[in-house]
């Protein structure tokens, strides 16, 4: 669907996009996951022809954008990053102008909107003009914006940015159910974000692809350990010194909690080293409530990603 | 085409909409029926009625207004679309730069426009209590080459106003850099027209000054290189203004 090969955007003062290739399936959700800064929305930019690459090429549903940009820009439903509306149209009025203006021929065009309101949850708000409605609902009025001409490809930069949990929850089912008839790339700086919505994750840093995998072998790929969480009531200094002295842990965390216990965080090369750790507490007389193996987080998964490219790039 | 017509619809909403259009609206308003006391007053002087078209649309509170009146109109066109990021959804659909520039030019114009009924009002007023002697007002040639004047004239300052808005994304720099381009070159031909002795300078004034146009226009005189000449920059200036909304994507 995407087919994106060598491309690199520079600003005056930096460059923001290093040579980036990537591939997009019909039908996949891919999400786009980098620090501010990154050039998540360069890239964005780029794909939807609002931004001209300097170099490379970009293929969108076997169009190349430079020669056919109508064609591309009509294939492809755009939220861009703070979500532009005009504030003094009314809901209804929005809607029926970009439909007009994405070409939904007349006799389509009031069922077209009708069916986005539906499925945005705008119906109540129609009439009201858009500068009066909370950020939650004009978030939606630019996702129903983005999906009125039914593009087969959408592309959101940052959807959930600035709505409370309870919005992000529904519009993160919304992006779900747009994932059985549409491709979509979306980009976020927000991991659990991923994690929920999207099968593969592309992830940039310093405008350079550093990863591009599903969530699970992107762990497996980094993590050759487990990581485990134990709870002990031992002094610091001495819990510390025992826990490196034993091959194949390392720890990565060390807290105290109240009534002199440790809560200690570590990767080690292998579940089996947990019967070792018991084997230490028992010799060392300490008491122990807590010892479990853990799911490295996408953040920590993210973090050594890029920690990686940084070093590989030095 | 069909995307055309749906943007200026917008351009048209948007533009009546605005607060500022209605200020805009109100000033010019009352220039104008100064000006058409002042007029009267002239009249009631002595001042054949001949010159009333003159005065009608080449008067000087109205031409002298007028570098400040368009970029208020003008100042919103693209400086708007790009501070509030809606120029990025625009240009993301399959549009025609071309066709945006010109949806927001002759919106604009069509405001304009609007800005100038009252004069119909006023000559409405001179017909029906100009004395009936030896000759009549209106003059319907000089009064529908005094609009073409408004129309040429405005289309270019609308389009320079145009082009400023599409370099900034601050809508007052967008304002006072349209009034600088205008007020300059305003003054420059007028100084030029009836200042200087110097005959080649006269006659570049006359070729380029807005305030001796209308001034023809208002007195029945089409000349056709003015009108070659308006068209002319008019397109140039829209031209130029594509190429900024272009390039400013690079």
């Amino acid at each position: 669907m995407i087919k994106v090969s060598n491309v690199t955007k520079k600003y005056p003062a930096r460059l923001a996009v290093d040579d980036v290739s990537f591939e997009v399936a019909r039908g996949e959700i891919v999400g786009f996951l980098g620090p501010n800064g990154a050039g998540k929305t360069t890239t964005m930019r780029m794909l939807t022809g609002y931004l001209e690459a300097n170099a490379g090429d970009i293929e969108v549903a076997g169009f190349n954008l430079l020669t056919h940009p109508e064609e591309v820009r009509r294939r492809i439903g755009y939220l861009p990053e703070s979500c532009p509306l005009y504030l003094e149209m009314r809901v209804d009025e929005y809607l029926w102008f970009r439909a007009e203006l994405k070409g939904v021929g007349l006799a389509a065009r009031r069922a077209k909107v009708n069916d986005v309101k539906e499925r945005c949850g705008l119906t109540e708000v129609g009439k009201r003009i858009i500068g009066q409605l909370s950020k939650g609902y004009r978030q939606r009025v630019g996702l129903a914006d983005a999906l009125v001409h039914d593009p087969e490809l959408l592309i959101l930069d940052e959807p959930t940015v600035g709505l409370d949990p309870y919005q992000i929850r529904q519009v993160r089912e919304l992006i779900r159910q747009l994932a059985e008839e549409h491709t979509i790339l979306l980009s976020t700086h927000i991991l659990p974000e991923v994690e929920a919505v999207c099968e593969r994750i592309l992830i940039i840093n310093e405008g350079k692809i550093v990863a591009s995998d599903t969530s699970e072998n992107l762990h497996r790929m980094l993590h050759s350990t487990v990581l485990l969480e134990m709870e002990v009531q031992a002094k610091k200094e001495d819990a510390l010194m025992e826990l490196d002295a034993l091959q194949g842990i390392n720890v990565r965390e060390c807290n105290m909690l109240a009534g002199g216990w440790l809560w200690i965080e570590m990767d080690a090369a292998t579940p089996a080293l947990r019967t070792r750790l018991f084997d230490l507490v028992v010799a060392k007389g300490w008491r122990l409530r807590a010892l479990t193996e853990k799911e490295y987080s996408l953040e920590d998964t993210f973090v050594e990603i890029t920690q990686r490219a940084k070093e590989g790039a030095v | 085409m069909k995307i055309f017509w749906c943007l200026l619809k917008k351009e048209l909403r948007t533009c009546f909409l605005s607060p500022i259009a209605f200020v805009v609206m109100f000033f010019f308003w009352v220039l104008m029926g100064g000006n058409f006391v002042w007029l009267l007053y002239q009249l009631a002087n002595g001042a054949p009625i001949l010159t009333a078209t003159q005065l009608l649309f080449g008067g000087p509170f109205i031409s002298f207004s007028l570098p400040i009146v368009i970029p208020l109109i003008t100042m919103r066109l693209f400086a708007e679309e790009r501070k509030m990021g809606t120029l990025e959804a625009l240009l993301t659909t399959p549009l025609k730069i071309s066709a945006l520039v010109l949806s927001k030019f002759f919106g604009a114009l069509f405001f304009y426009l609007v800005l100038w009924l009252p004069i119909f009002i006023f000559a409405f007023i001179l017909a029906k209590f100009s004395p009936s002697t030896e000759i009549v007002f209106p003059d319907w040639g000089a009064l529908f080459a005094g609009s073409l004047g408004v129309v040429l004239v405005g289309g270019l300052y609308v389009a320079i106003g145009l082009l400023m808005s599409s370099l900034t994304s601050n809508q007052i720099v967008a304002a006072i850099a349209g009034f600088a381009v205008l007020f300059c070159t305003f003054l420059a031909g007028v100084f030029l027209a009836y200042t200087t002795a110097n005959p080649v300078g006269r006659m570049l004034g006359h070729y380029f000054s807005s305030y001796t146009h209308m001034y023809d226009f208002a007195r029945g005189i089409v000349n056709t290189h003015v009108i070659i000449f308006y068209l002319s920059a008019t397109a140039w200036v829209l031209f130029a203004a594509v190429r900024v909304v272009e390039s400013k994507r690079l």
